[in-house]
């Protein structure tokens, strides 16, 4: 999708950025195009490892990147090379941890529970902003309030003993991810976008082969080629990893880290949404219990007060 | 002239890494006809003008015949492709006199207003030969789905790009050159 940034016209115009309004709308839209990876891929077998999938389309996404801004890359790389590469390492280690701890806690859990629990994050988030020392404003602990009590709605009645391995896995994982937003919220300011987008998806994609053949050594053998599985990984390679990724990373420069994490959770919303729509075929349906629709609402309730600007926000704006 | 050309195929060749996977898979079993390529539409309109609307309707052809489904509504089709983007970048450039800023809530309202008039205008081209030619198909749920096809994706994923196009990436909106681009529209 964002190859029709290749044809960009040189133009002395200043680019001022987009606003706080705008950075959250591009977020939502991130969000949406995280959702629906349950559909890109449901034309792809269980058999076929996660970390081949991850790895074929990071790798697809970094290089149509690339094509398209090679010359903007090249030139934020030859400033300081080692500095931005390590930086794309970290967090590229870190995104191929909390999604290992999150593939490991879901098994724990139904999907809907699943989706409330990775959305911990958003609570964890201003706790760990807290222990960095930066400020957390109000509205801030206000949307997490909400988040949470959304989470625990949607997921205690039906919470077992069993699954307290799957709490403590996905648990560290929010822990990691809250850690690695922060990280690329800083980066994000400091580096530019397109090249921390482009390198991390491609840092992931060697990070996953080591990870793909580490739990399923069988490999490229494996996977079932065919029309409907080469579109879906071209679907999920330009639109989840080239389109939405780089939108993430320029948004997130706008915005903060405890907003951007809170509209995150508005994941729970399309996965619920998804899951009623969709036929049993696709995804694994959940039963829509009032619980869950509880839960949903304060989420709802949560990312709103994050998203609407407050009067003072708008004049700051203008 | 050698810039126009580049243009050009560059706008051939987003259009076709949007279209062809959609064409290939069947996202939705029983319901295929999901096509996000649709919210190419306003930004080729805004952005490139009546090339970029020409380009946007002639792909469209172009994929029905090499997926093998060119028909005799292809033409209609073809029509409504231009029309749409068309009316969004006639609506900009003589009626609001302004480029869509995009900045607030009003402004977003605005311009997606402007996006699903376009889409039932072309749904409303489309239709009446569907109805003619093809009477065994539900037409009204031929003409709801034209609308939300060419509405929902531009709202929801084309008004990001062009945001990410125009405030962060330094586009210009061609199709709309010479308009100021108003403090408060």
């Amino acid at each position: 999708m964002p190859i029709i940034l290749l044809v960009k016209t040189k133009s002395n115009d200043i680019i001022r950025g987009m606003n706080s309004f705008q950075a959250n709308l591009c977020l939502l839209c991130v969000t949406l195009c995280w959702s629906t990876e349950v559909i890109i891929f449901s034309v792809i077998p269980d058999s076929v490892s996660p970390f081949a999938t991850t790895c074929i389309t990071s790798l697809v996404g970094a290089l149509l990147i690339f094509l398209i801004f090679r010359k903007r890359i090249i030139d934020e790389v030859s400033g300081n090379p080692k500095k931005i590469l390590l930086r794309c390492l970290l967090l590229g280690i870190m995104n191929c941890a909390y999604n290992l701890l999150y593939l490991f806690g879901l098994k724990y859990f139904d999907v809907s529970s699943g989706a409330f629990t990775f959305s911990m994050t958003a609570v964890v988030i201003p706790v760990i902003l807290l222990t960095m020392r930066q400020k957390v404003d109000l509205k801030t602990w206000l949307s997490a309030g909400f988040v949470f009590i959304g989470i625990l709605l949607a997921i205690a009645p039906t919470a077992s003993v069993g699954q307290t391995m799957g709490i403590i896995f996905v648990g560290l994982g929010c822990i990691i991810r809250a850690v690695y937003i922060v990280i690329l919220n800083k980066y994000a300011n400091e580096n530019d976008p397109v090249t921390l987008s482009s390198l991390l998806s491609g840092i992931v994609s060697i990070l996953s082969v080591g990870l793909w053949f580490a739990f399923d050594p069988s490999g490229f053998g494996k996977i079932p080629w065919n029309d409907q599985i080469i579109a879906s990984l071209a679907i999920y390679s330009f639109v989840i990893v080239a389109f939405a990724q780089t939108l993430n990373i320029f948004a997130q420069k706008k915005s903060t880290p405890a907003n951007a994490t809170i509209i995150y959770s508005t994941e729970i919303i399309f996965s619920t949404i998804w899951g009623v729509m969709l036929p049993a075929s696709m995804i694994d349906k959940t039963p829509l219990t009032l619980w869950i629709i509880l839960g949903v609402v304060m989420v709802v309730i949560g990312n709103l007060i994050t998203i609407i600007p407050s009067h003072r926000e708008l004049q700051d704006e203008s | 002239m050698k810039a126009n050309i580049k243009t050009a195929l560059m706008l051939i060749l987003t259009y076709l890494i949007l279209a062809v996977p959609f064409k290939v898979m069947s996202v939705i079993p029983g319901f295929t006809d999901i096509r996000p390529v649709t919210m190419l539409g306003p930004i080729y309109a805004l952005f490139y003008g009546v090339p970029g609307c020409t380009i946007f309707a002639v792909m469209n052809v172009v994929m029905d015949a090499v997926s093998g489904e060119l028909m005799w509504t292809s033409i209609p089709g073809l029509i409504a492709n231009f029309v749409g983007p068309f009316l969004i970048l006639i609506y900009w450039k003589r009626f609001a006199k302004t480029a869509p800023r995009l900045k607030k809530l009003g402004n977003i309202l605005h311009f997606s207003l402007t996006l699903i008039l376009a889409a039932v205008i072309e749904a409303a081209i489309i239709t009446p030969w569907i109805a003619i030619l093809y009477p065994n198909v539900d037409w009204m749920l031929f003409f709801m789905t034209v609308t939300i096809n060419n509405s929902l994706f531009a709202i929801v994923f084309g008004i990001p790009l062009i945001i990410l196009m125009k405030e962060e990436l330094g586009f210009k909106q061609k199709g709309l050159l010479r308009i100021p681009d108003k403090k408060n529209n």
